[in-house]
């Protein structure tokens, strides 16, 4: 066969009848992905409810519809027996080191906090990035944290000395890092990442009870 | 025998990555570990080797004036599917690979091929070439994601080789990057020096 001469008429024919079909395949291809992809995306929603709230216990609980006020969402727990166990509340701060820092909180009814969960990040790899562990190990761990080097270079570690929030509850807590006057260690060499996640945490919960700890003490994390 | 050299020369002589320096952006970006520098070179191999079948195909029907749009068509038509089909059952790889995905459509190796191979050859030698293109990109990007991963992380696909004390953070960060494709090609050109 020839090749189709580039008159008008033929490059108008072709482009559009290659869109139309191209248009087709994906519209077949999106009508038997879209049931999965919207499923894995609440069953990972759900397993992030279920690891800040209930963690490692081995209760029954039911997860209220999602609520969403102000760009923070709720999602209410319930365990059997009808009493609140938490609220999982998911933040985003929008000035991490490599952009928005998105996290899923747990607070029980009284505001402490249960768990957390980054959910999306930009952090950088082996630095920021540690913060889905840092906050909720007990002791310092930091491969160059706690090293001789490291207090000449950063100065000693403060007397706080925890950077685990898990149990902490931001309206008794000061729940920004050490440099800023608060209660919690940064991640060493990502205070930017640290003070990020820990603004998300403090606004989550101050739009779930309305007023943190760490607003009385400095504007200077805000 | 064609057919065959068609895939070796994607592979090596012709190799996108440390030869002809193509598609340098996923390289880059996406061969933090040996696992994402797999995936990624897979997800280019799948969207070349259809586009190359198919830009063949339809070779004569395409009239010149219009021919890199329709081209682009078909390669972001490819694209699309396989970031839904990744996002709906690879959901771990989605999350890594995140924006790169969309990028395959710009990125050179594919639309290079298209014009320059597949619109020119048969669809058998076009499913070869784009084969042959595909695992030398998905080689060279295991590679500098394996070295990468190995003195970033200490680690191999995964397993824990080194501990965490002996970690170069910096083969991890962009410009370890740099630094091991820099190596790498160096490393090629001597290779390709001597034989020839």
């Amino acid at each position: 066969m020839k090749k189709l001469e580039s008159n008008r008429l033929n490059m108008a024919v072709v482009m559009t009848a290659i869109a139309v079909a191209a248009a087709g395949l994906l519209g077949w291809v999106n009508s038997f992905t879209q049931e999965p992809i919207a499923q894995k995306s609440s069953q990972a929603d759900f397993d992030a409810i279920r690891s800040v709230i209930i963690g490692d216990r081995d209760i029954e609980f039911t997860v209220a519809p999602a609520q969403e006020r102000n760009g923070f969402v709720f999602h209410k727990v319930t365990g059997a027996d009808g009493r609140t166990l938490g609220t999982a509340v998911k933040s985003t701060d929008p000035n991490g080191f490599g952009g928005d820092l998105t996290i899923m909180v747990g607070f029980d009814t009284e505001g402490e906090i249960l768990g957390y969960k980054v959910l999306d990040h930009s952090e950088t790899p082996g630095l920021g990035a540690q913060a889905d562990e840092w906050f909720r190990q007990p002791e310092k761990t930091g491969s160059v944290s706690g090293s001789k080097l490291s207090e000449l270079i950063f100065g000693a570690p403060s007397k706080a000395g925890s950077h685990n929030i898990i149990g902490m509850n931001p309206a008794d807590d000061v729940m920004t890092v050490s440099s800023d006057g608060g209660q919690v260690d940064a991640i060493t060499a990502s205070t930017i990442t640290s003070k990020a996640f820990l603004r998300a945490v403090n606004a989550a919960f101050k739009e779930l009870f309305g007023y943190t700890a760490a607003d009385a003490v400095s504007g200077a994390s805000y | 025998m064609k057919y065959f050299k068609t895939i070796t020369d994607g592979i090596f002589k012709g190799n996108p990555t440390f030869v002809l320096l193509l598609g340098m952006c996923p390289t880059l970006a996406t061969t933090s570990s040996a696992m994402n520098g797999l995936g990624m070179g897979v997800a280019t191999m799948f969207v070349l080797i259809c586009s190359n079948a198919f830009i063949s195909l339809l070779k004569n029907l395409i009239p010149d004036g219009v021919r890199i749009p329709c081209y682009i068509v078909v390669i972001a038509s490819f694209v699309t599917i396989l970031q839904m089909l990744i996002q709906a059952y690879l959901p771990e790889l989605y999350r890594t690979l995140g924006i790169f995905i969309p990028l395959i459509v710009v990125n050179c190796i594919i639309l290079g091929r298209a014009e320059a191979f597949a619109a020119k050859n048969n669809v058998l030698a076009s499913l070869c070439d784009g084969l042959g293109t595909g695992l030398g990109f998905t080689l060279a990007l295991t590679l500098l994601g394996m070295i990468r991963e190995f003195f970033g992380k200490g680690t191999f696909f995964g397993t824990e080789i080194l501990p965490s004390s002996c970690n170069m953070l910096l083969f991890v960060l962009a410009p370890g990057a740099f630094i091991t494709l820099g190596l790498l090609i160096a490393v090629v050109n001597s290779i390709r020096k001597n034989q020839a």
